[in-house]
């Protein structure tokens, strides 16, 4: 009983650190609606569909009012199928079948923002960011019904640029619209990378 | 503010409600893309050396290592079949008595078990079946020259197409599998597609053929 005490003493010693921080202006949460677009071998070798089913996510802490720091999440689902063909699939062997590919990416990043004019009182706010963290990948593959399936855990960093349109000059929240390129190694069926050029939309508010 | 906040949210999340999440891709194949076709081939085969097949009556039904031999209408349809592209690849048909050049198998495969099949594995299981006394070689075996099928788990049943190569079995001692072709996916075991199928065996084998 005196350990849970300790621990629930701890919880709310952190949550009220937490929230004290929260009212000093300093964490902030962004949502976004995320539609991807796959490039160099992930779009040549693997699938070339953009895909439209992602969503993303941080929050972050205002270091002071042109940075601030965080964690990123996200999660996109890409899927492509190929018509019939006939694969030549070792000597002597040819296998002809509807070959589907569906990959699932769920990146887990710490995440830095610049905000270049967050020293004014504007509207419009431009901003550009850098990640990296480890990318959760779901790969499978299938030949007709019959499918292979693979899971790994790969480095994922990420570029973006973009701008915070606020409700109004003293408003934190508002509307994002922005673009990210993620570079994503992995090496799977002759793909060398999954990497992507993402366009985000998406709300941001205060956490308070 | 607050309020204006839980509208954004809330548009938020329908518009990622209404993307959907994940898009299954067997949700999206149709039963005939759902169809794979397998063919290997012994490199060191001359097919245009052969010029007769035979080929039984029946189809051997291969059931978790059991097996058993079976004449209904989809066999039939596929015992047809495969007289017809053998006919069109230019081998004439003859009795099993006639000393043929090659021998064909027509197999259909139900496997309960889940698990990994090349073609090592499937003749490991399933070897015997066709005695080799059958086709008049009593006490030999059968050989496999050339690496298995790809790794893929059985989930349902199958049909494989054989071509034993009896015009050299004497010499070599042993009745070579010179040919396999395997069908695998939804409604295979249907008479009105019986064609089809192993019109698709025959035609990503172009090169047997003895023309």
């Amino acid at each position: 009983m005196k350990r849970m005490n300790i621990v629930l003493t701890a919880c709310i010693l952190l949550l009220a650190a937490v929230s004290a921080k929260a009212q000093e202006g300093g964490l902030k949460v962004d949502l976004y609606y995320n539609y991807s677009n796959p490039v160099g071998s992930f779009k040549n070798n693997y699938i070339s569909n953009s895909s439209p089913r992602g969503v993303a996510g941080d929050v972050m802490y205002n270091i002071n009012r042109q940075w601030s720091a965080g964690l990123y999440f996200g999660y996109q689902d890409y899927y492509q199928k190929y018509p019939r063909s006939t694969y030549h699939t070792a000597p002597g062997e040819d296998i002809s079948a509807v070959v589907s590919n569906s990959v699932q990416t769920a990146p887990f990043m710490a995440k830095g923002v610049f905000t270049p004019l967050g020293n004014k009182l504007s509207i419009v706010q431009p901003y550009i960011s850098a990640a990296a963290g480890v990318n959760f990948i779901t790969d499978k593959q299938y030949l007709g019904q019959f499918g292979t399936s693979n899971t790994a855990g790969r480095f994922i960093a990420q570029g973006g640029a973009g701008v915070q349109i606020n409700f109004g000059r003293l408003s934190d929240a508002g509307i994002t619209l922005g673009a990210v390129y993620n570079y994503a190694p992995y090496n799977r069926f002759g793909v060398g990378s999954l990497n992507s050029i993402d366009f985000q939309a998406g709300v941001h508010f205060p956490l308070r | 503010m607050s309020t204006r906040i839980l509208l954004l949210c809330t548009a938020f999340a329908a518009a990622v409600a209404g993307t959907g999440c994940t898009k299954q891709p067997l949700d999206h194949i149709s039963q005939d893309e759902s169809r794979i076709y397998i063919t290997n081939f012994d490199s060191t085969a001359n097919f245009k050396s052969y010029n007769t097949y035979t080929i039984s009556d029946s189809v051997a039904v291969i059931s978790d290592q059991s097996h058993k031999m079976e004449s209904g209408s989809t066999d039939q349809a596929y015992l047809a079949a495969v007289k017809k592209y053998m006919q069109q690849q230019g081998y004439t048909y003859v009795a099993r008595t006639a000393n043929p050049d090659l021998a064909v198998n027509v197999n259909r495969i139900y496997n309960t078990t889940s698990g990994v099949i090349s073609y090592g594995d499937y003749w490991d299981y399933y070897g015997g079946y066709w005695d080799p006394f059958y086709y008049g070689y009593g006490g030999y075996g059968y050989g496999i020259p050339y690496y298995g099928y790809s790794v893929y788990s059985i989930t349902e049943g199958a049909m494989s197409v054989d071509l034993l190569d009896l015009k050299n079995a004497a010499a070599k001692k042993e009745i070579n599998i010179i040919w396999t072709g395997l069908i695998r996916g939804s409604g295979i075991f249907n008479t009105s597609v019986a064609d089809a199928q192993v019109q698709a065996l025959f035609t990503q084998s172009p090169y047997l053929t003895n023309k």
